[in-house]
């Protein structure tokens, strides 16, 4: 009987070099490479412009053997620590309650990521035909698995050990209405797994974990630490000791592409779009998790941008790539424009759209006014004295009638949504760099914030086509939309979110949203 | 008040599915309705928040009928009208092929999908079509990618300027 290509391959590779005689790590991973076939006829399930070279290698050389000894082994001190010392001193109920609500978006959002994640690795492995760099891509998805479950794990160790559970335990219930979910999809989901498979690596891989992993994974244990949080330092940089693997893969990816003549025509556009994508997100979303979901400040956010994706990222990282011939985004330059304002131009929004969100919010406090004036001169004038406005009108207390976002209507101050990113902004009431565009195509009308969006669009607008939450809402009262959402407590009318994180304040319902008769309008449809 | 999950427009659509009781009546169906309310060249907007629901629906009918009335031979090879489904394939490949200008690729693309998308034809044909075409599409939508400024993209693309601040 005629035995398979591959099968003769494999038979061929073993008479070449016997299978290893001992179980070294190191000697089996040798072997391992000696099974590198034949691949020309080789096709991968997905979509790419590119061909992955045949003779790829990676850095880390682990066998899956040795991977689940070392992961088992980080697994047993974070769970031993979070389980016995941690529950002990009742750390879970030391974390300042800004805190506590900052991380019901960040662990929840990641966990998203993270799933994310385990597919498009799944997908790498599927393109790649390296052996070596197969191995790499099988070491992430076992990885993603195990990060999956750790975001998983902090948001459940927060609801039964820890203060306000309602949003740690079931945030993605919320998911049509909260306008920060379909962004982060974008980023976390779409980015990651759809277009060319390349692409998705690009995105995942060079951009979101080799840029954006050390402002949100390392930089928010400090976040944590400074707020009395000590469980997700414990658990985030287990998460992040694996990352290195993942902004390794990134590197080999751009370096079994880079001989491909398909590089030279199209990496620096995909690598220019994967920017743009991912830091249209993340770093207004980052920014304003970290100074205004806390209430001891680390560093003022820009400072931490400018280190980690202007400097690390943008220069050094992408630098050393430059001989593959990477260059740094065009973009990086407008990103870093709006690295200072955007976060705070999110904050107002974000505040004001309260009732949709999954977590409480609170307003700054005039100790931290005074931070945002010093590390932000001529905060005040714009976002302060609004916030003292929305608070002298009662803005935190369910019988004033008042929302926040009453207050953009009053001013004409329209909120929008980007069709690209999915990111609100508010283009007559910012100081970030967005600027309305408003396209009407086959009579259905697309609102953009940037130019780098309305490309995308233009250039491919069948791949941009979720309804945000004002076309999918429009005419209808808010109260009845956050119960069709499912944004109650488990009382059934106490809304899951609340503009006050006080022990002493009164918790909004459904029937105090339903007084003021707010109704959701598209403001495309006035233009 | 109707809300987003339980609404007049899915009670219709539910009653409209039910009542196409061949493969031929719910292949019918289910290709008009896309290309009315699922294209991204559609200019009918009505059925925005429900299409997506109302054509998982149509999907599933269609794929019962083709178990009932499909060999297993058949369901494997051929699309919901009987012809090889290959064949089908190979014609758009050709024509994929052939083209140079990636506002018309997309439509080859586009088209394929809504035409095709299983359980009109099978998922072994259609999945690998797919991944060609799409290969090619991004091809030449990357191509010197930054070569038009906005306003000629905007002509290109045929979109009319509401608003520019």
């Amino acid at each position: 009987m005629a035995i398979s290509s591959a099968t003769k391959a494999a038979t061929d590779a073993l008479a070449v070099n016997r299978a290893p005689v001992s179980v070294g790590a190191q000697e089996v991973h040798k072997w391992m490479q000696s099974f590198t076939w034949d691949f020309d006829k080789n096709r991968t399930k997905y979509s790419t412009k590119y061909k992955m070279a045949n003779d790829t290698k990676e850095q880390f050389k682990l066998i899956a053997k040795e991977y689940a000894r070392m992961e088992s082994v980080k697994d047993e001190r974070q769970f031993g620590s979070l389980q016995d010392v941690l529950t002990r001193v009742d750390a879970a109920n030391r974390v300042h309650p800004k805190w506590n609500e900052s991380m019901k978006v960040i662990s929840n959002f990641l966990e998203v990521g993270e799933y994310n994640a385990i597919a498009a690795t799944g997908m790498l492995w599927d393109s790649a035909s390296a052996p070596e760099q197969k191995n790499g891509y099988l070491g992430q998805v076992m990885d993603e698995i195990r990060h999956t479950n750790q975001c998983g794990y902090i948001n459940y160790y927060f609801a039964k050990q820890g203060q306000d559970a309602a949003g740690h335990n079931d945030a993605r219930r919320t998911r049509a209405i909260g306008p920060l979910w379909k962004g982060m999809k974008r980023v976390f989901s779409d980015g990651f797994i759809s277009g060319d498979a390349v692409e998705c690596s690009i995105n995942l891989q060079l951009v979101g974990e080799a840029c954006f992993t050390n402002p949100l994974i390392v930089a928010v244990t400090e976040w944590a630490s400074a707020n009395g949080d000590e469980m997700t330092p414990t658990v985030f940089l287990s998460i992040e000791t694996d990352e290195l693997r993942h902004m390794a893969n990134g590197y080999q990816t751009i370096v079994s592409i880079a001989n491909d003549e398909a590089a030279s025509k199209y990496l620096n556009t995909d690598l220019n779009n994967a920017f743009w994508t991912q830091q249209k997100y993340f770093t207004p979303v980052l920014g304003m998790m970290f100074e205004y979901g806390s209430h001891f400040k680390v560093e003022p956010w820009v400072k931490t941008w400018n280190r980690w994706v202007y400097e690390d990222w943008g220069g050094i990282w992408i630098g050393r790539l430059g001989k593959y011939g990477v260059e740094s985004p065009a973009s990086l330059r407008d990103a870093k424009k709006d690295a200072y304002w955007a976060h705070h131009d999110l904050f107002l929004i974000a505040y004001a759209m309260w009732p949709t969100g999954f977590f409480r919010l609170t307003l700054p406090t005039a100790e931290e006014a005074e931070w945002y004036e010093a590390n932000y001169p001529g905060w005040y004038d714009m976002y302060g004295k609004v916030y003292e406005e929305w608070r002298a009108r009662g803005c935190e207390d369910p019988n004033s009638g008042f929302l926040p976002l009453q207050w953009f209507a009053e001013n004409n101050h329209p909120i929008y949504i980007d069709r690209v990113s999915q990111v609100p902004f508010c283009p007559s009431y910012c100081k970030g760099a967005s600027t309305l565009r408003v396209l009407e195509f086959n009579g259905k009308k697309h609102s953009f914030s940037d130019p780098w969006g309305e490309r995308m669009w233009l250039s491919e607008p069948e791949r941009y086509e979720c309804q945000n939450i004002f076309e999918q809402y429009e005419g209808r009262e808010l109260s009845e939309v956050i119960a069709e959402g499912h944004g109650v407590r488990s009382d059934g009318f106490t809304l899951i979110a609340q503009p006050h994180t006080s022990k002493d304040g009164k918790l909004w319902t459904l029937d105090d949203i339903k007084k003021i008769g707010c109704v959701f309008a598209d403001p495309l449809k006035a233009l | 008040m109707a809300n987003i999950h339980e609404n007049p427009n899915r009670d219709a659509w539910v009653k409209k599915i039910a009542a196409a009781n061949t493969l031929a009546a719910g292949v019918a169906l289910l290709t008009d309705f896309r290309a009315k309310h699922l294209s991204p060249f559609k200019t009918d907007f009505s059925l925005e928040l429900d299409g997506q629901w109302i054509e998982l629906k149509i999907e599933q009918k269609v794929a019962l009928l083709k178990f009932k009335e499909f060999s297993d031979t058949q369901i494997l090879n051929n699309n919901t009208c009987g012809t090889n489904a290959q064949i089908v394939a190979d014609v758009v490949l050709a024509k994929m092929d052939a083209c140079t200008d990636m506002y018309e690729a997309e439509k080859i693309h586009i088209n394929f999908r809504l035409a095709n998308k299983p359980p009109v034809m099978p998922v072994n044909v259609f999945l690998d079509t797919d991944r060609i075409l799409g290969t090619k599409l991004m091809e030449l939508r990357n191509t010197d990618y930054y070569a038009l400024p906005l306003e000629e993209l905007r002509k290109v693309r045929g979109v009319k300027v509401i608003t520019l601040q």
